[in-house]
Parts: structure tokens; C-alpha cells; sequence
């Protein structure tokens, strides 16, 4: 299999165009007051970091770590048990479940955002035809609802694919050797676990938050995330309206780079080849 | 002994419970597009009694008709890309020795773990430096990019399975190297390279962030189209509910296609 090496040789170039090329233009925008169209001399410069102080910007950023937790924490709660109830089912009925979970992954996310827009509005058409509704346009419950709707197959999954393969052998020795149920569980699954567990957290808690259509519409804009920064920092400036600092936009990018960096090194150390990412 | 029989059936009946909860949150949105998709009422404000309307619509009218062409397209032509070059990247990393292989691993997860904003504004930078023109092209990249990680994931399972004599003696025999791969590598690992590809599909005809990033202001997918409607609060055409049903039964129908035939080819190699 030797002479078949070269095909990966290529792959090294192409992540370095679309990976490399690009943090490094971030940094380099992150610290200075280049524009993305405008190579001049680089001078650098700290002052892209006052975004930091911008009320809306803080409030973003507080609002992005607490629904991104809460979202987070609600997944691992219902989904851990799911993926292990899954897990303990017989092999056909599994199959079809964990199908059935995929499913709805292949409706549009922005037709499942405006589904959500309807079941919150009080008196839609959700009313006439089921006789109830929700009032939870622009609240923070609303907004957290919608994000476990969308995320918590990604925490099912990769917790289902490590407790599936799990070796059953090892929880009878646990048994015969006098474990309970409680420390077999604590002691033996959940730590041969915690690969599936650590991809599940990092699979819901990045996208959830860096969302920013979903906010939008269910916060109905009254509640914005730091994707929505980002949004308006980066496209304002390519649609070409004035006054928006693609500097800032970068330097916001690079800080949720370093997070999702941070992620990933810990993903590593549990899962070196990425075996429960898909 | 009675008691820790009773703690098991609890314990499985609130497994059941929170399994019933998990489908009815994920499920909840689907219903309401499949609902709304045979709504009479324009905006969905209201039940308005039950309408195909919206599916003929779907052929008449004009509104949607490139965004769809545009998201069938690139859907179509960057699985095709992705799974091919995605499928010799993996066979290439496969037969790296293991500590380059987990480095290339991690470089592969890279676009997997990173948010799609971050990663959709540094494609768009790439873009802009290159200055390529927004559009086709660049969304057409951009989907290849952000599909090739997965294809790789689903490969290498496959890959690692196979054992590597197989293909030296293959050439020993005189093989070609092009015949080898063929006859040998490539039919033991057609049912990862199918999951790739399903996968490439399924991210890419659903797509938004990246797309919204690269695509300019001219050149629109279904999403972008949807959130360019919805942006500009004056709504859109149910066709799009009664795109989004259609594409969904597609779908199922290929992942139940694509089941059936992988039991019978296991039950084939079984007897």
C-alpha cells in the first residue's frame, strides 16, 4: 500500500490554501486596519480589541455562552439517555430509530426555524388545526427549544456509535465481580463513554453558538448572538455599506477560531481519528 | 432482587420517555412544514383547509425555479467531486504510517469541528483574494470543501478493514496499478464510499451558512433564497414547503433503497 501515499499528498495543499491561507489573513486583519480589498502596508494594532467593550457586543457574547450551555446541558440530558435506551434495543428496531433520527436532518433548516416561528406565534395556524400554541417569540425559551430541536441528534449519534460497539462482556465482569448496576454504569459504561459524550457536547455547543438565523427569527432580533455580529460585521462590508469594521468582524472569528481550537485539542485526546464525528 | 428488577424497568421506562420526548421536539418542525405545505392560507397565519395548490405551484412558477436548479446542481456535481477526490485522499491517508495518518486525521476534522460561520468567512476570504467572482463556481468549491472531510470519515473505516496484502499480491500478479485499485481497493470499500456520498449530499442540498458567505448576491440556493425572502419580511411562496416534502420523500426512499441493498449483500456474503 506504500506506492498509494501520494494521494495524500495533495490534500496537504488544499488545506493549506483553504485552511492556512485564510487564519492567517484573519490574524492579520484582527490586527490591523487593513481592509479585505485594500493590501497596504501592515501596521500593527491593538485597537480592533475595544469591540470587546461594545455593549451589544458583550451582550452577545453572554447571551451566545448561556444559550450555548443551556442548549448544550438540555442535549445531554434527553440525549444521553436516548442513545443509551437506543443502544439496548434490538438490532433492527435500533436501526430504524436511528434512522428516523437522520430524517428530519433533510428538511431545510430555515423551513424547521420558520416552522418554530409558527408553533410560537399565539393564534397561527398551529392553533387552528392542534388548539394550542405558545407565546415564545423573542424569549430566550424559545430560542433554547428551537436549538436542542436542531442539535440534539448531534449528540445522540456519536454517544449511540461509541455505547453500541461497547463490549457487553465488560459490564457481565463488572456484574460477577460484584458491581451494581449504579457503579457498573458509573464505573464502567460512562467512562467508555465519554469519546462519544465529548464529540456530542462539541457537535451541539459550537453550532449553537455561532447560530445566528435562528436568534434572528425567534428572538425576532431582540436577542443577538455572536453570529449575528459576525453576520452583520462581514456582509455589511461585502454588500458595501460603510461603517462596519471587517477588522472587528475578523478578530470576533479569531476568537471563536481559538474556541472551536480548544474543542478540537480535546476531541483529540479522546478520539484521535475522529471516529464519532460522523 | 425484586427491587433491582423494578429500578431496571424504571430506568428503561424513562429511557422510553425521553426517547419519546427527543422525537417529538425534532419532529415537531417537520410536521408544521408538511402541514403548511398543504395550507391553503398564502402566509400561514391561519388553517385554511387542505390544498395541493402548492405542489403544481412548484412547476408553474417561476420564483423558485433557479434557486432550486442552483441547489440540485451544486448538490449534485460537489458529491460527485467530493466522493471522488475525498475517496484517494483517504486511500492515500490509509496507507500513511499511523502517526502522519491521526496527523492527517486531525488536519481532515479540522472543517468538521470549526463553526460554519468561521469556516464560511474564510472561504469567502480565500475567494476574495484569489478574487474569484462569487457564484457557481465558489459555492461549487466551497461545497466540495466542506464534503470531502466527511467522505474521508466514511472511507477509512472501510479502508482499515481491508487488508493491505491484498492489494501488493494483486500487483504481484500483474495487476496495474489503476486495475488493482479498481478491482481490488475500490469494491471493498464501495459501501463507505456510498455513505460519504450520501453524506456530501445530505450537507450540501442543506446548506446554508457556507453558501450564504460565497455565493455573492446574485447566485442563490434554496436557503439563501428562503432567508433573502424572510429577511426582507415579505415572505415566500408554500411551494417551498411543498419542495422541501418532496425532497424529503426522495430522500427517504434512497436511504431505504440503499438499506434494503446492503442487507442483501451482507445476507450474500453471510451464505
Amino acid at each position: 500500500m506504500r506506492r498509494l501515499r501520494p494521494y495524500a499528498i495533495p490534500y496537504l495543499a488544499w488545506m493549506a490554501i483553504f485552511i492556512l491561507v485564510p487564519t492567517i489573513i484573519l490574524v492579520i486583519l484582527a490586527f490591523s486596519d487593513l481592509e479585505l480589498y485594500d493590501p497596504g502596508p501592515f501596521a500593527g494594532t491593538l485597537a480592533n480589541f475595544s469591540v470587546f467593550a461594545a455593549p451589544l457586543v458583550l451582550k452577545s457574547i453572554s447571551n451566545s455562552l448561556s444559550l450555548a450551555a443551556a442548549t448544550t446541558g438540555v442535549c445531554f440530558v434527553i440525549g444521553y439517555p436516548v442513545a443509551y435506551f437506543l443502544a439496548t434495543l434490538p438490532e433492527k428496531t435500533r436501526h430504524v430509530l436511528m434512522s428516523l433520527l437522520i430524517v428530519p436532518l433533510w428538511s431545510n433548516m430555515l423551513l424547521r426555524i420558520v416552522a418554530w416561528e409558527k408553533v410560537f406565534t399565539p393564534d397561527s395556524f398551529f392553533t387552528d388545526l392542534f388548539g394550542f400554541s405558545f407565546d415564545l417569540l423573542g424569549t430566550h425559551a424559545g430560542i433554547l427549544i428551537g436549538m436542542v430541536a436542531m442539535y440534539l441528534p448531534f449528540m445522540v449519534f456519536p454517544v449511540f456509535s461509541v455505547l453500541e460497539k461497547l463490549d457487553r462482556g465488560l459490564i457481565e465482569a463488572a456484574k460477577d465481580l460484584g458491581a451494581s448496576d449504579t457503579q457498573t454504569f458509573l464505573r464502567v459504561v460512562f467512562p467508555l463513554s465519554s469519546g462519544g459524550v465529548v464529540s456530542g457536547f462539541i457537535m451541539t455547543m459550537l453550532p449553537a453558538m455561532t447560530s445566528f438565523v435562528l436568534p434572528a427569527r425567534i428572538g425576532l432580533g431582540r436577542i443577538p448572538l455572536i453570529g449575528n455580529v459576525i453576520e452583520s460585521k462581514f456582509m455589511k462590508e461585502v454588500l458595501g455599506s460603510s461603517g462596519v469594521s471587517i477588522n472587528e468582524g475578523a478578530l470576533i472569528s479569531l476568537a471563536l477560531m481559538v474556541i472551536a481550537v480548544a474543542a478540537f485539542v480535546l476531541v483529540i485526546r479522546v478520539d484521535k481519528e475522529g471516529e464519532t464525528l460522523i | 432482587m425484586t427491587s433491582r428488577r423494578f429500578r431496571r424497568l424504571a430506568w428503561k421506562g424513562i429511557g422510553f420517555l425521553f426517547t419519546a420526548i427527543a422525537f417529538l421536539v425534532i419532529y415537531t418542525p417537520i410536521v408544521v412544514i408538511l402541514a403548511l405545505s398543504v395550507n391553503s392560507s398564502v402566509r400561514g397565519y391561519s388553517w385554511d383547509g387542505f390544498t395541493l395548490r402548492w405542489y403544481s405551484d412548484l412547476f408553474v412558477t417561476d420564483a423558485m425555479k433557479a434557486p432550486i436548479v442552483n441547489t440540485v446542481a451544486v448538490a449534485l456535481f460537489s458529491t460527485l467531486i467530493a466522493t471522488v477526490i475525498g475517496t484517494l485522499f483517504a486511500i492515500g491517508i490509509n496507507a500513511l504510517d499511523k502517526k502522519r495518518r491521526v496527523r492527517m486525521m486531525v488536519l481532515n476534522n479540522v472543517p468538521v469541528v470549526n463553526p460554519d460561520i468561521v469556516t464560511g468567512i474564510s472561504l469567502m476570504i480565500v475567494f476574495s483574494l484569489l478574487s474569484l467572482t462569487l457564484g457557481f463556481g465558489t459555492v461549487l468549491i466551497a461545497h466540495v470543501f466542506f464534503s470531502i472531510p466527511y467522505v474521508v470519515l466514511s472511507v477509512i473505516p472501510r479502508l482499515k478493514k481491508l487488508d493491505p496484502n491484498m492489494y501488493e499480491a494483486a500487483l504481484d500478479l500483474g495487476c496495474s496499478r489503476f486495475t488493482g485499485m479498481w478491482k481490488v481497493i475500490l469494491p471493498n470499500i464501495a459501501t463507505g464510499i456510498l455513505a460519504g456520498a450520501l453524506m456530501a449530499f445530505t450537507m450540501s442540498i442543506d446548506d446554508f451558512v457556507i453558501t450564504y458567505f460565497t455565493s455573492g448576491s446574485e447566485y442563490m440556493n434554496v436557503s439563501t433564497w428562503l432567508y433573502a425572502s424572510i429577511s426582507r419580511s415579505r415572505g415566500f411562496t408554500p411551494a417551498a414547503y411543498a419542495y422541501n416534502a418532496i425532497l424529503f420523500v426522495i430522500m427517504i426512499v434512497i436511504i431505504v433503497f440503499v438499506n434494503t441493498r446492503k442487507d442483501k449483500k451482507e445476507k450474500e456474503i453471510i451464505a
